[in-house]
């Protein structure tokens, strides 16, 4: 395909994505039902990350769809869609995430238990980086899943987690050491 | 200290995975149910309202005309009858279109059916017997939830 082609054909993509928003933002749910099977890999590959367990990264993305449906008025086009959309994401599932085992009990008893497993699991097997990430301490795991891939500051993390911006960097710092390890680069 | 090899091979990893993943069932069923009970209920009031408000004055007139006599209590639960018949009618129209979620909810609506028949027949026999009334209001507002729940099932709050 040359350029002007792609150009244009992503100019089409762009239109069409426009006119779905319209009319899913009028109460059109077959656009918005399109735009659910647009989307919902990437959200549910961004909740599956941060959650690890299917059954809560599937339950999550349904919320998300849903606070979707309820917000659409608020995306005005100032970004991508798919920018504003991962951004819904990452809010839905941490507070998800949240609600669901009790934040405090799973970040302070239950991550030392996490790591003593996962450094005895620790091999030098190649390994996909998403397996990894898998293994990753969960507070570690989502602010290394939300600086690291999807590009979030560590303010913008500490906001979104409630702890503080030195925690976030120390939980990143963790993350690669972590990584760093099982990948065998020590 | 950290690796520059490891740096590398980690920004690589990072570019090379998946924005994309499917999730094992389909999703879009339990979001299409919930954001439809949202439009839904927009304009149920308005209907609703007014039967509430028919039978609210229904219930008055009967109770303004109403001496304490057995043929008077015998038309009362008559009128609660009929305007509870209404109301059923109202909310089958309503919900025509939409899908049950269960097979059996019009075996269960039949069952509670026959309690307010049970009802009905012992008021015969005792026709000022408040409780019974209140037995057979709370039979018709069982009806009425189960309508309500089987179509518009209200979406667990997460």
């Amino acid at each position: 395909m040359t350029t002007t082609a792609t150009i244009i054909a992503a100019e089409q993509t762009f239109d069409a994505e426009q006119r779905l928003i319209i009319r899913a933002k009028a109460g059109d749910k077959l656009a918005f039902e399109q735009l659910y099977q647009r989307y919902v890999g990437m959200v549910y590959s961004l909740c599956l990350r941060l959650m690890v367990d299917r059954s809560l990264a599937e339950d999550a993305t349904q919320e998300v769809f849903i606070q979707l449906w309820r917000k659409l008025d608020n995306f005005q086009g100032n970004s991508k869609f798919s920018t504003w959309l991962h951004s819904v994401t990452s809010n839905v599932a941490i507070s998800y995430l949240r609600k669901q085992r009790g934040w405090l009990q799973r970040m302070f008893t239950l991550e030392q238990t996490e790591v003593m497993q996962h450094v005895a699991e620790a091999s030098t097997d190649q390994v996909d980086l998403d397996a990894y990430i898998k293994r990753l301490p969960e507070r570690a795991r989502i602010v290394f899943v939300l600086h690291a891939i999807e590009g979030y500051r560590y303010e913008e993390i500490a906001g979104l987690t409630n702890m503080a911006v030195g925690s976030s960097k120390a939980q990143f710092h963790r993350a690669k050491q972590l990584l760093q390890e099982w990948m065998g680069y020590e | 200290m950290s690796n520059p090899d490891f740096e590398q091979q980690l920004k690589k990893q990072i570019d090379q995975l998946s924005q994309s993943t499917a999730p094992n069932r389909d999703l879009w069923p339990g979001i299409e149910m919930a954001i439809s009970r949202e439009q839904s209920t927009k304009p149920r009031p308005y209907w609703a309202i007014a039967a509430g408000v028919a039978m609210l004055c229904g219930v008055g007139w009967m109770t303004l005309q109403m001496d304490p006599t057995v043929s008077a209590n015998k038309n009362l639960v008559v009128v609660l009858s009929a305007q509870h018949q209404q109301q059923m009618q109202a909310l089958m129209v309503s919900y025509q279109d939409q899908p049950a979620l269960t097979d059996n909810w019009q075996q269960q609506l039949q069952q509670l059916d026959e309690a307010a028949l049970a009802i009905k027949k012992a008021l015969q026999q005792e026709p000022q017997n408040v409780a019974l009334l209140k037995m057979l209001q709370q039979v018709h507002q069982q009806q009425i939830d189960l309508i309500e729940k089987v179509h518009s099932p209200k979406w667990q709050q997460i």
